[in-house]
């Protein structure tokens, strides 16, 4: 078995996956055919997991970072020319949007990058563009599986989804073009080490979120995917003007060259000159990531289809932000540059956290919630050491599994009950058990243990601890997002036992099984945390920082997480299947002995002058303190300050 | 040595927990000028609450108190046996949660109100208890309770004072004592009745009550970890503290949740940063 998988070419794996999402999305424009277009979508889902698993067991047992060459073409050329077509649609963009910002950023990214293009070049020692290691597999792990795992969810979404807007040309076709030019553009971007293919990826994928978010073409979407464009064509100006700068400082433009030179050269003489270029790819990052005050394009994003949300949020766009962030992290180590980036993090973090308890729009929620997440990992990579790596890692993987379960069942809800308010998912335990069982599930292995996304939460405040202002407001930021999360569930929870019953669900299969395909996989993942640090996680931060295991192993990993494990799911099961109530116990709640009929199918009861009163319960939302116009406000004028303070902290350190 | 350990927690603990509320009812009881219930009363009404016949109004109440009171035991166990306390912590979290969730399973508007107001009861104290965590980390270079306990280190409360008083606070708030019994009061003419409690009968009400007795134990176990080089002295201190609840839950009466919040995050969370900042920088 081993042996076969070093026999097949790496080039084929490339191939798979990236052309192949690329070509076929070509195909799948024109494929009109309902039946065709989940077979093709299976089955490039069905290429892109194996193939990253194959890439993931052949580098597993050879140890090695790869670099290649791929043949045939000038692939250089090709990259080249595609940017400047890439330029040219941005522009055509801006002009058909009437969007002067967009307009005035794509032009600016054209000259730099003519500049880049055809300034002075110094061709030294860089490497082939493809440069694969740990780290990219961890991402292309999470994009070819949860990224085609969303995209087979979408088949049933987006039918179930134009069914309601009467519309006489189906726009699916368009639709999973772009899904699936996403998917290979996340991948060609994680797996090149080029400077100039990673940004020509990363511009792709800005291109892909306007048409996926633009895609309902009403006008609100319209006007928040012009939002979600020029923002993120300030983070390209962002990486370009990185790009140039060390273009100009005579460095080479490839990632693991400058991964190495750090790593050995004369460093304190590179890292000067590196200093504010990669402040500059940072900047990139968090304007990708949605940290604030870019936040409001990925919540504007939030009017797309719901397997659009999924996607952004889980294994694609703003993972991009925080893997550009983390791919160059041991470059700026120990710098004013590092603290920076771990606050600005931390802030985005606390205050992503604290908006959410707002919210009752469940989409909003799990907005604020990503934001607040990416913020974390964003902060890891600030804080900078083994151990803080390990956790932003660990965060990447079980953040996307959880994230994308949970757009993913928000959708099947709101398609059942027309609704994404919080408020009208009361008492779904009862109407929807399997969707909302599910969503439990998503909740808990976002914030609790045993689950991944905590331990690593933990692996981060230990980090933090040598950086005590980030650490202070990781813990109360952890805290807060308790809040809204507890909230959520209890509204679902909330049943009335006369008046909901207890009904059966009928899932479509696809549903049903991408829903259980992520759950359980949260759920199998956190299992076996052990193994998926020790052969993912620490091997990609290893190879950044030269370090021995321990460094970077979080010391939570030794609490005896088995018999966590084995209590709780022992405490939930055996209550569940041996001690059945049965419906003479069920007793409708308590209302002061005022209830109407105690067999009633409603919660009515009586009230002053004999009056009947319905009984509503509801979330707080803590309106007068959490209100969202006042604190988006100042948080935006805070994080625009740290970045200026960031800049000039780079400026001054130099 | 680790499972006379368990076997302690799992079955003296509560004993002892028991008896201590029972010590609480009498003391509240005297400073009131009543004779008060004999010590043995919370015994005689878990037995009371254990042969009432089962209501419930739906399934989840009872998942949400067996994971409540099997999560509490093991961060109890988690830490009698030296591991590690962040994990402790949520493991603790968890339970709470599950407890919460099981008083919004119920569309009540007594037990969904005590429930919301729950939820603002951990989110005041779970700072606090973080913070002290952090504190022996400073102190030790560990999370791990065992890596305290074999250290030779001078006993944690002589550099992290401030800890001593947000326990207090903490326990205060995790035990539903005023001022802090906002979400469910120990006498059941509140508005509320019996809050986040409304919903639960018999067996379960028993459990959950069972819970607080570890419970109990388990916070004054961490305030014996601050004189981790005797635990008889640790322990006193830890009793002395209950005893302050005791007086605190006499004198005040109960205030809302938005002076609850402001009084744990400005005071609590205050002197707990300054206490570490202190750490950080005579470090």
């Amino acid at each position: 078995m081993s042996n076969l998988i070093y026999y097949v070419p790496l080039s084929i794996i490339l191939v798979a996956l990236i052309l192949a999402p690329l070509v076929f999305a070509f195909v799948i424009s024109i494929v009109r055919s309902d039946y065709l277009r989940s077979l093709i979508i299976i089955m490039i889902a069905a290429v892109l997991a194996i193939s990253s698993l194959i890439l993931f067991a052949r580098v597993t047992i050879t140890h090695q970072i790869i670099h290649y060459a791929p043949g045939l073409i000038d692939w250089n050329l090709l990259v080249t020319i595609a940017d400047f077509g890439l330029m040219a649609m941005f522009i055509r963009m801006g002009v058909r949007r009437k969007s002067a910002l967009i307009l005035v950023f794509a032009v600016i990214q054209t000259i730099i990058l003519a500049w880049v293009e055809f300034g002075p070049k110094h061709t030294e020692m860089a490497y082939p563009p493809i440069f694969i290691d740990w780290l990219s597999i961890v991402m292309t792990l999470i994009v070819s599986i949860v990224g085609s795992v969303v995209a087979i969810y979408s088949l049933p979404y987006m039918r179930e989804h134009e069914r309601h807007q009467n519309l006489t040309i189906s726009k699916q076709p368009q639709f999973f073009r772009t899904l699936l030019l996403f998917l290979g553009a996340m991948n060609g971007m994680v797996l090149s080490g080029n400077l100039l293919w990673i940004y020509f990826f990363w511009e792709i994928t800005t291109l892909c979120s306007f048409c996926l978010i633009s895609h309902d073409e009403t006008e609100e979407s319209l006007r928040n995917a012009t939002r979600a464009l020029w923002m993120n064509m300030v983070g390209g100006v962002g990486f370009i003007t990185g790009i140039a700068l060390i273009q100009f400082n005579k460095l080479p433009m490839d990632a693991s060259r400058l991964l190495e030179l750090v790593r050995t050269g004369n460093e304190a003489h590179i890292i000067a000159l590196l200093i504010l270029p990669m402040a500059c790819l940072c900047f990139a990052g968090f304007t990708k990531a949605a940290q604030m005050p870019f936040q409001s394009w990925l919540l504007g994003a939030m009017v797309a289809p719901t397997p659009v949300s999924a996607l952004l949020h889980s294994s694609t766009m703003v993972k991009a932000g925080v893997y550009l962030i983390i791919r160059f992290a041991p470059i700026f180590r120990h710098t004013a540059l590092s603290e920076m980036v771990a606050i600005v993090g931390a802030f985005s973090f606390i205050t992503g956290a604290m908006l959410a308890i707002g919210q009752s729009n469940a989409k909003k929620v799990l907005a604020y919630s990503t934001i607040s997440n990416l913020g974390l990992i964003i902060a890891c990579a600030g804080l900078n050491t083994p151990l803080a790596l390990a956790a932003a890692v660990m965060l990447i993987i079980f953040h996307a599994v959880s994230k994308g379960l949970l757009f993913m069942a928000t959708g099947v809800v709101d398609q059942s009950i027309h609704s994404k308010d919080i408020e009208d998912m009361q008492g779904l335990w009862a109407r929807m058990p399997l969707t909302s069982l599910i969503m439990v599930i998503g909740i808990l292995s976002m914030l609790l243990p045993p689950f991944g996304v905590l331990i690593a939460k933990l692996a981060a405040i230990e980090s933090s601890i040598q950086n005590p202002l980030v650490m202070v407001m990781l813990v109360i930021g952890s805290t807060l997002t308790v809040v809204f999360w507890t909230k959520w569930m209890g509204r679902m929870l909330a049943t009335n036992p006369q008046a909901d019953g207890r009904k059966r669900e009928n899932l479509p299969a696809l549903y049903a099984g991408t829903l259980a395909f992520l759950a359980c996989g949260a759920v199998i993942l956190s299992l076996f945390i052990k193994p998926i640090l020790e052969n993912l996680v620490l091997p990609a931060v290893a190879n950044y920082y030269n370090v021995a295991g321990m460094e970077m192993t979080p010391t939570v990993l030794s609490a005896p997480w088995l018999m966590i494990f084995l209590v709780i799911a022992l405490s939930v099961l055996a209550p569940t299947f041996f001690n059945h109530l049965r419906s003479s116990q069920i007793k409708p709640a308590y209302l002061c002995g005022e209830q109407i009929s105690s067999r009633a199918a409603t919660a009515q009861f009586l009230t002053v002058a004999d009056g009947t009163a319905e009984m509503t319960v509801r979330s707080y939302y803590f309106e007068k303190v959490t209100d969202e116009s006042f604190h988006v406000k100042w948080v935006t004028i805070v994080a625009t300050l740290l970045i200026v303070i960031l800049f000039g902290a780079v400026y001054l350190w130099k | 040595m680790e499972i006379i350990n368990i076997f302690f927690v799992i079955v003296i603990a509560p004993v002892i927990g028991g008896l201590l509320f029972g010590l609480d009812r009498k003391l509240t009881a005297r400073l009131q000028k009543r004779m008060g219930p004999p010590i043995l009363q919370p015994f005689y009404d878990l037995f009371k609450l254990f042969g009432k016949g089962r209501i419930a109004s739906n399934q989840f109440q009872l998942i949400s108190v067996s994971v409540y009171i099997a999560c509490t035991i093991l961060s109890l166990i988690l830490l009698a046996t030296g591991q590690d306390l962040l994990v402790l912590l949520f493991v603790l979290a968890l339970g709470h949660i599950m407890l919460i969730l099981g008083g919004f399973s119920v569309r009540s508007p007594y037990s969904q109100i005590g429930s919301q107001r729950e939820i603002l009861q951990l989110m005041a104290y779970e700072p606090l208890l973080v913070f002290m965590v952090i504190g022996t980390y400073l102190k030790t270079g560990s999370f791990l309770v065992s890596n305290l306990m074999t250290g030779s280190y001078k006993p944690l409360l002589i550099s992290l004072p401030a800890f001593l008083l947000t326990q207090i606070i903490v326990m205060a708030i995790k035990l539903h004592k005023s001022p802090f019994d906002i979400s469910a009061s120990h006498h059941a003419h509140q508005e509320l009745v019996r809050g986040i409690y409304t919903e639960f009968s018999g067996a379960q009400l028993a459990l959950i009550e069972m819970a607080h007795w570890y419970e109990l134990i388990l916070l004054m176990g961490f305030i014996a970890l601050l004189w981790q080089t005797n635990l008889v002295i640790g322990g006193l201190i830890a009793f002395a503290c209950f005893l302050a609840v005791i007086l605190l839950d006499n004198i005040s009466a109960r205030l809302t949740w938005k002076w609850m919040i402001r009084f744990a995050w400005s005071f609590g969370v205050g002197i707990s940063v300054a206490n570490l900042a202190a750490i950080y920088i005579l470090r």
